[in-house]
């Protein structure tokens, strides 16, 4: 600006600027000089733009850097590199990808002309072990006149496909812990595979064997899937039952051998009874499983022969319900088809009933009234996609693990609040002879011990 | 001059039309600002959100490629309701009722007084002869205890390694006769985190009588030992066993003198009445709070923070050593609790020159990620490090089950198993290396039935 221009800035500052001035009556002074009056004025003027810059200034580091110091803005991109720092492993963790693979040698084809098999072939298990356990009589097969079981369950090595799956998991253990715990029962959670070309479902195949294999002390096999839960933590299994059978497992003989449905049975949660008709039972299981054309092709098998199965790879259960529909005279006689309490329970027409069956019924029932295993099949929450809304599947098996954990929480005095809380109330307060209700409470105190008439007969097979 | 002052006027007027725009432009800006960062606009975009974006593409960052692979992954099925990835786990659990308020003018305690309890637990285990104390000759019945909290962890994979933790713990009692149980319930809010595990020992005592010691142990800690039994006979006269060393905690003070993320509870009314000291310092809150600046100011390297258990534990003993030091031993010789810090870069080194059973620094019986805390967001080490190291403790324990079965790892990062044992036509002869098949302290006792 010329001398011109900054002479009529200051006079129209001193006119008709926002802050009345009172310089203008000042007095002339000559023009050569800057007026005193002026030059407040022109201070006054240059400090109001300033200071509004200063507050766009402020303002704007407040919006990007955080408020005030500068700690703030290094806490904020440490979050951001820790969690990018934490998505990256993530990825590489959940990836196949292993760190020794590339040293492997190339693995072998699978040799479709060469018969899998499971190992070696045994056959005179039931002298072997009946041998060890009159050798080892402190590894008895029968405690307290109960036959020993070993709950076995497992999942993939690797982080499910998304956060939530592990966490169910998590919680499908606990809860099969607080059973197994009641019970008196052992658990084995496989997170190996024991035989490459026997994954994904067909995996329990080489571990049941493997397991019955290495622990003849152990009477009964229990597998359960990974998604299925106790839902009646009283209710045990009646093995006197089955002295004559040597695999329970549940599902409806007509739809068996009239339907020929794919779903006649289900082997989400099966018994099997540790002795040669077992392992011949496997070894007959196992030649549609190895994974790749052998598995394609018994899909393509099984889908024609069954009612109602889809199209896809073999699976374990259509290859059993196909292999005891087509040899049922050689098996049947020992399989124990169960359906009068829910050894296997499906969750879609169960789980929406608890609050009716808090409040008609009580656990020890085992069947429709107070379900023994309620059992999410379809759900795959350890996947990316399910057969149903995951919303409808979470809820449920959140309510499922809850209903179960009330009748835990039972005996220290507390219960959810809701079947969809994790919060837990009191239901009983606390007392200075807690005694008294451990007697009253304790699942465990009417079903073991003593009274149990049951003899140390070993069953025949 | 009044010529002038109307030649003047029109450039006056412009300026002071320039300098009143200037002004009002000025304040345009600032009012648009604030709006924006205060209203929070989502559509047009925060300051913040202006700089991330400018920051983003201004440095290409490979590091946010697989967040952002990660994003657009998630965004391409968001229609599909049976898609786990695009489910906010947020939604599923319901909060219902409110917390129950503590009366402030109470002092808190942990239930009601109970006096004689060694007595009601003697008669009680008279009148119940099925459910011995004692297991073996000098096997008491141990119930492990550990948890974690209800709802899914903050990180990703903070619940799958929830899992292989307790899947370990799983084995490694399985193994031992040892009963677990695994707690997901806060069973009172006031002594919520750290401290939620006094109340609940307390209820497990009472309610399993049967038990004669309570073995805590923290969801971050791992069994790297499989075939290490702990010497109950050496504790018969004791009533807790932590880690810890004598010097550290009486002389010195340290915070770190001992390690309450694993330790043994004997069942007895000494037992409830330390928990009834110990419990003080806990309610959250003030008190907690409080609390923590004393620990500080009264234990060595103690950081400033709330109270917690552990630091709760060395200041008692160290005030009240004569009212519980005589039942309280400080265990050193093996690793109730071993820190991981000085452990997981030599497993192969033990692999070579140990074997399992030494529970030592040699073959440490725990390996206890403490500071890792892989269920929330920020640990107190890079995240990288704790979850490879916690891999390869897991695997380094998982070998010792496997090998019964005649498996291993490929290697102590990898979690595929080979084999290591041909499968044979004669099971019963194979015997594992470590005798942990059938082993001696699993034995029943043969009953002359």
């Amino acid at each position: 600006m010329g001398q011109d221009g900054f002479m009529a800035f200051k006079r129209s500052g001193a006119g008709g600027g926002a802050l009345p001035t009172t310089n203008r009556l000042s007095g002339g002074r000559p023009p050569s000089g800057i007026p005193r009056g002026r030059q407040i004025q022109k201070t006054f003027n240059n400090l109001k733009i300033t200071v509004l810059c200063g507050l766009v200034t402020i303002l704007v580091l407040r919006g990007t850097i955080g408020v005030g110091n500068l700690g703030g803005s290094d806490a904020e991109a440490e979050n951001q590199n820790l969690i990018e720092e934490t998505n990256r492993i993530l990825a590489e963790i959940r990836s196949d990808g292993d760190p020794s693979d590339p040293d492997d040698p190339a693995e072998t084809e699978i040799n479709p002309n060469i018969t899998y098999t499971l190992g070696p072939k045994i056959s005179n298990w039931n002298e072997e072990r009946k041998a060890w356990l009159n050798n080892n009589p402190e590894f008895p097969n029968y405690i307290s006149g109960k036959a020993r079981i070993l709950l076995v369950t497992g999942s993939p090595p690797n982080p499910c496909d998304n956060p939530i799956g592990d966490h169910y998991l998590l919680k499908a253990i606990k809860n099969k812990i607080d059973y197994c715990r009641i019970h008196g029962i052992e658990i084995v959670y496989n997170l190996a595979h024991l035989d490459k070309e026997l994954a994904g479902y067909w995996a329990k195949l080489p571990l049941i064997r493997r397991l019955m294999l290495s622990h003849p002390e152990v009477e009964w096999i229990w597998w359960m899937d990974s998604d299925a839960l106790f839902t009646d933590m009283v209710f045990e299994i009646p093995l006197s039952k089955y002295n004559g059978y040597n695999l329970v497992i549940h599902g409806y003989p007509d739809l068996l051998f009239e339907q020929k449905s794919w779903i006649a049975l289900n082997t989400g949660s099966f018994l099997f009874r540790n002795c040669q008709w077992s392992l011949d039972l496997l070894d007959a299981w196992a030649p549609m499983g190895p994974k790749g054309p052998i598995r394609d092709e018994a899909g393509k098998i099984l889908t024609a022969n069954l009612k109602g199965r889809p199209a896809f790879e073999a699976d374990d259960q259509s290859a059993l319900i196909y292999l005891l529909m087509s040899k049922k005279e050689e098996w049947m006689n020992k399989v124990f088809i169960e359906n009068s309490y829910y050894l296997h329970g499906y969750w879609a027409g169960l789980v929406d009933r608890y609050e009716e069956m808090i409040e008609k019924y009580h656990p020890g029932l085992g069947d429709e009234r107070w379900p023994f295993v309620t059992h999410f099949v379809g759900c795959k929450p350890c996947g990316s996609y399910g057969d149903y809304p995951v919303e409808r599947c979470l809820k449920s098996m959140e309510r499922a693990f809850n209903f179960a954990d009330n009748q835990v929480l039972k005996l220290y005095g507390f219960r959810h609040r809701g079947l969809l809380s994790p919060k837990i109330k009191r239901i009983r307060n606390e007392t200075a002879t807690p005694l008294e209700f451990v007697d009253q409470f304790d699942i465990r105190r009417p079903v073991r011990g003593g009274t149990d008439s049951k003899s140390h007969i070993m069953p025949h097979w | 001059m009044l010529e002038r002052c109307l030649e003047a006027r029109p450039v006056r007027q412009i300026h002071r039309a320039l300098r009143h725009g200037k002004v009002a432009l000025l304040c345009l800006f600032v009012t648009i600002i604030v709006l924006r960062s205060t209203i929070g606009a989502e559509k047009s975009g925060t300051p913040e959100q202006d700089f991330d974006e400018i920051r983003d593409h201004l440095h290409f960052r490979r590091r946010a490629e697989p967040r952002r692979v990660l994003e657009e992954a998630q965004t391409t099925d968001a229609t599909n309701i049976n898609n786990y990835n695009t489910f906010d786990p947020s939604k599923l659990m319901v909060d219902e009722e409110e917390d129950e308020k503590p009366d402030p003018n109470k002092p808190y305690s942990l239930g009601p007084k109970i006096s004689g309890w060694d007595e009601q637990r003697a008669n009680w285990l008279e009148k119940n002869p099925d459910f011995p104390n004692f297991i073996g000759p000098n096997k008491p019945r141990v119930l492990l205890v550990t948890g974690s909290s209800p709802k899914p962890c903050e990180n990703p994979v903070g619940d799958h390694y929830l899992v292989k933790s307790i899947k370990n713990k799983i084995d490694y009692c399985r193994l031992h006769g040892i009963e677990i149980f695994y707690n997901m319930a806060l069973l009172d809010a006031e002594m919520a985190g750290f401290w939620a595990k006094l109340p609940l020992i307390r209820k497990l005592l009472l309610s399993h009588p049967e038990v004669e010691f309570l073995w805590w142990m923290d969801s971050d800690a791992m069994f790297t030992d499989m075939a290490f039994e702990v010497p109950w006979q050496r504790y018969k006269d004791h009533n807790f066993v932590m880690h810890g060393w004598n010097e550290m905690v009486y002389d010195q003070k340290n915070w770190i003198g001992l390690n309450t993320g694993s330790f043994l509870l004997r069942n007895c009314q000494w037992s409830l009445d330390i928990l009834d000291a110990w419990a003080p310092m806990g309610p959250k809150g003030k008190i907690r709070t409080e609390a923590g600046k004393i620990l500080t100011r009264e234990l060595k390297d103690r950081p400033v923070f709330e109270a917690d258990d552990q630091s709760a534990m060395v200041y008692l003993l160290v005030t009240q050593r004569d009212k519980w030091g005589d039942k309280v031993y400080l265990e050193s010789a093996y690793y109730l609790h071993g820190y991981w810090g000085i452990l997981v870069d030599r497993y192969e080194e033990m692999i070579e020159n140990y074997h399992p059973g030494l529970g030592d620094h040699r073959w440490p019986l725990v390996t206890h990620f403490v500071g890792c805390k892989p269920c929330g967001k920020f640990g107190d080490y890079p995240v990288e490090r704790c979850l490879k190291q916690m891999d390869r403790a897991f695997n380094f324990g998982d070998n010792q089950i496997l090998q019964i079965y005649g498996f291993t790892h490929k290697s102590l990062a990898s979690r595929r198993v080979k084999r290591t044992r041909n499968e044979t036509d004669n099971p019963l002869e194979v015997k594992d290396e470590l005798g942990l098949l059938h082993p001696a302290f699993k034995a029943v006792k043969v009953s002359s039935s």
